[in-house]
């Protein structure tokens, strides 16, 4: 053993103790250190760890698909591309200008939108949208453009592959996904579903290398509509072809199955593409068949027919005076289109004669008339599952002037929905039950579009009343009155034709040259499988009546719709000799 | 100073610990790093199979769209030449020719 001297060991000592009082002090600083992260800072360390390495984040619910009642997709879901903006909280306002710019022909951004985003990029926000929705070639022009803060999204786009068909029943969406009209919002909460959320975990690149479902979303459900695609395709044609004919400033068409109250169609003419939601200018998206209130004019005489009948105060060979060619109501003169002469019950009706109506309605009276067009709805919403249905202008019984019980006989005075004036004929298709409508139904499940009468419903008029009036009335509207242009070859049908003269707001008189020209109406006569509203708002030219103008559209649709349903002739079309009938009237 | 000398047992005790611990922590980065990659896998053929539903529901929207009534009808017009029947060309289900010409 080597001996080195007190010296020696007493500088060991000395230097142990300065290594061990820096050692001493490098822990005290560490341990403050330790205190300062751990404790002072560990709420904003922990949220700065937590959001460089997971981020929370939405799980969008895929919208539920909307079909026909055949199972064809009549609107979807799909994903689209959108283009954002995330900026770092080092980065200078001008480079993201400038990022922006470089895209802004891209995305075809407009001034007001390019100021939009600049101040928000003023405001320091974190995310922002520059075009949302944007087409996969837009994403892929911008994604080649290598700019370091913009990104490429993917977002759920709703798709309307049919364009225009059935429009106004579909409705749209905002951007951000919620139905705004039609069934798209009727049904929004059902078919968006319900969102989750998943936590994403990144690394250092900020790859995601996994993830974690913290709440499973609910997809939204899908949606079968009454609808049937071909009888939509047809009804559109045909109310296209007539609006466009007549230059109407509007058409409605609404093609029913009576017993069911399922609409097979409903149709507004001008529309829009769906896919271009919402529509410009905003009234295109009015679904006028369910929104638009007007005075039905003759239309509206199945009611009153239906009181006189129901009350028992007018017999099927009454006698009414109509020579004259008009009549006074409280110093109110009402005329006919012509002189008629003498006419039955049953004539007044098939020749719309307008005095002999009038006539009626003093048969009937105030209150018995008053509680027939309560009876039929009107003055109520039809309860359709779809938004903003009108409920039409009814006046209650006090309100009623001198001239009211007149101008309620013959549609005047009280404006009414195209839905409100079908469902009155339906019930009489019904033989007095009034079935509500519906546009959904549970499944694709086969449908069978039988005339029997509706298990479901209200009897709200007697089976004899209703039976009476279709075959003595209403099918000789058709047969020989002003609905003849309504008749269907092969086929009885029954139905009213309507012409209404409209009143000017500012003038407060009816004006001889602006007329709504409608016809509602069932086929078969005897066993109903469609009926169907007509509605033409100021056909131009010489032809104005609803027997010119709206009845030859109702006969088109009823026999394209009567061939697709396979349904055969009642008649030989050269004799009037009853033919084979199916038995089964399933939908093709 | 007076320097002890470690007995042999001694240092294999000590190796053995360090070689155990090294070994655990090895296997512990080795384990991280396939969970890691194994997460990049699963998030790969997540997207795919992602990408795979988005492309059948495309087919299926552009099949609706081209299945569409006005399509057809314009096709069936004016590429095909096709018209719509007369009344007495058509025979329904049920009934005999005769039934419905005579």
């Amino acid at each position: 053993m080597i001996d080195l001297g007190p010296s020696y060991q007493s500088r060991v000592r000395k230097r142990t103790i300065i290594l061990a009082f820096f050692f001493f002090l490098w822990f005290i600083v560490l341990t403050l250190r330790l205190i300062q992260l751990q404790v002072i800072e560990h709420r904003r360390l922990r949220e700065a760890v937590i959001s460089q390495s997971q981020y929370e984040r939405p799980i969008i619910p895929e919208r539920g698909t909307i079909y026909d009642r055949h199972g064809q997709i009549l609107a979807c879901s799909l994903p689209a591309p959108t283009a954002c903006l995330i900026p770092n909280d080092d980065d200078l306002p001008a480079d993201l200008y400038a990022q922006v710019e470089r895209l802004k022909n891209i995305v075809n951004l407009s001034g007001k939108e390019l100021q939009n985003i600049k101040s928000r990029i003023d405001s320091q926000e974190t995310f922002i949208f520059i075009k949302r929705k944007i087409s996969w070639d837009q994403a892929e022009r911008i994604s080649k453009l290598n700019l370091n803060r913009v990104f490429i999204q993917k977002e759920n786009k709703r798709f309307y592959p049919l364009g225009s068909l059935a429009a106004h029943v579909l409705g749209g969406l905002n951007i951000d996904g919620e139905g705004q009209s039609g069934v798209e919002l009727q049904y929004n909460s059902r078919l968006e579903g319900v969102k989750g959320r998943s936590l994403i975990l990144k690394d250092a690149k900020k790859r995601r290398y996994d993830w974690e479902t913290l709440e499973e979303p609910k997809p939204g459900q899908d949606l079968v509509l009454t609808l049937d695609e071909t009888i939509q395709y047809i009804t559109e044609r045909e109310l296209e072809r007539a609006v466009r004919e007549h230059e109407a400033s509007w058409g409605t068409v609404i093609v029913s199955h009576p017993a069911s109250g399922e609409i097979l169609a409903m149709a507004t003419c001008p529309t829009y593409d769906s896919n271009d939601y919402p529509p410009s200018p905003p009234e295109l998206g009015r679904n006028r068949a369910i929104q638009q209130n007007f005075e039905p004019g003759s239309m509206f005489k199945i009611v009153t027919a239906t009181a006189a009948r129901e009350a028992g105060v007018v017999g099927m060979n009454d006698i009414f005076d109509c020579s004259k060619g008009n009549i006074q109501v409280a110093g109110w003169t009402i005329s006919d289109h012509k002189k008629m002469g003498v006419l039955t019950f049953t004539e007044v009706i098939v020749q719309s004669s307008n005095v002999g109506t009038i006539m009626v309605g003093q048969r009937i009276g105030q209150a018995k008339l008053f509680r027939m067009i309560q009876d039929f709805r009107f003055g109520q919403k039809t309860g359709i599952d779809l938004p903003g249905e009108e409920s039409g202008i009814f006046h209650p019984l006090n309100k009623w002037s001198r001239t009211s019980l007149a101008a309620h006989s013959i549609g005047y005075e009280i404006s009414v929905t195209a839905i409100q004036i079908l469902q009155a004929m339906n019930t009489l298709a019904n033989r007095g039950i009034l079935v509500p409508f519906r546009i959904t139904q549970p499944s694709f499940a086969p449908t069978s579009l039988t005339s029997d009468i509706p298990a479901a419903g209200v009897r709200i008029i007697s089976e004899r009343t209703a039976s009476e009036l279709t075959s003595r009335v209403f099918e000789g509207v058709v047969a020989e009155g002003t609905g003849q242009a309504a008749g269907v070859d092969g086929f009885s049908a029954a139905g009213k034709t309507g012409t209404a003269r409209k009143l000017d707001q500012e003038l407060h008189v009816y004006l001889a040259s602006r007329h709504l020209a409608s016809f509602v109406g069932f086929v078969p006569a005897d066993r109903p499988v469609i009926s169907i509203v007509v509605v033409l708002d100021e056909p131009k030219f010489s032809l104005q009546y609803g027997g010119q103008v709206a009845a030859p559209v109702f006969r088109e649709i009823a026999r394209r719709v009567l061939l697709y349903l396979r349904q055969a002739p009642q008649f030989s079309l050269d004799k009037k000799t009853v033919t084979a009938q199916l038995r089964s009237h399933d939908l093709p | 100073m007076v320097r002890k000398r470690l007995n042999r047992k001694e240092i294999a005790a000590a190796a053995g610990c360090t070689l155990l611990a090294v070994a655990t922590l090895t296997f512990y980065v080795w384990h991280q790093a396939a969970i890691i990659q194994i997460g990049y896998q699963t998030g790969r053929l997540e997207e795919k199979r992602a990408g795979l539903k988005e492309d059948i529901k495309k087919l299926e929207t552009d099949k609706a769209t081209l299945l569409a009534p006005d399509r057809v009808d314009r096709i069936a017009r004016e590429e095909l030449q096709l018209v719509e029947p007369k009344p007495d060309q058509i025979i329904y289900e049920g009934q005999r020719p005769s039934d419905h010409h005579d």
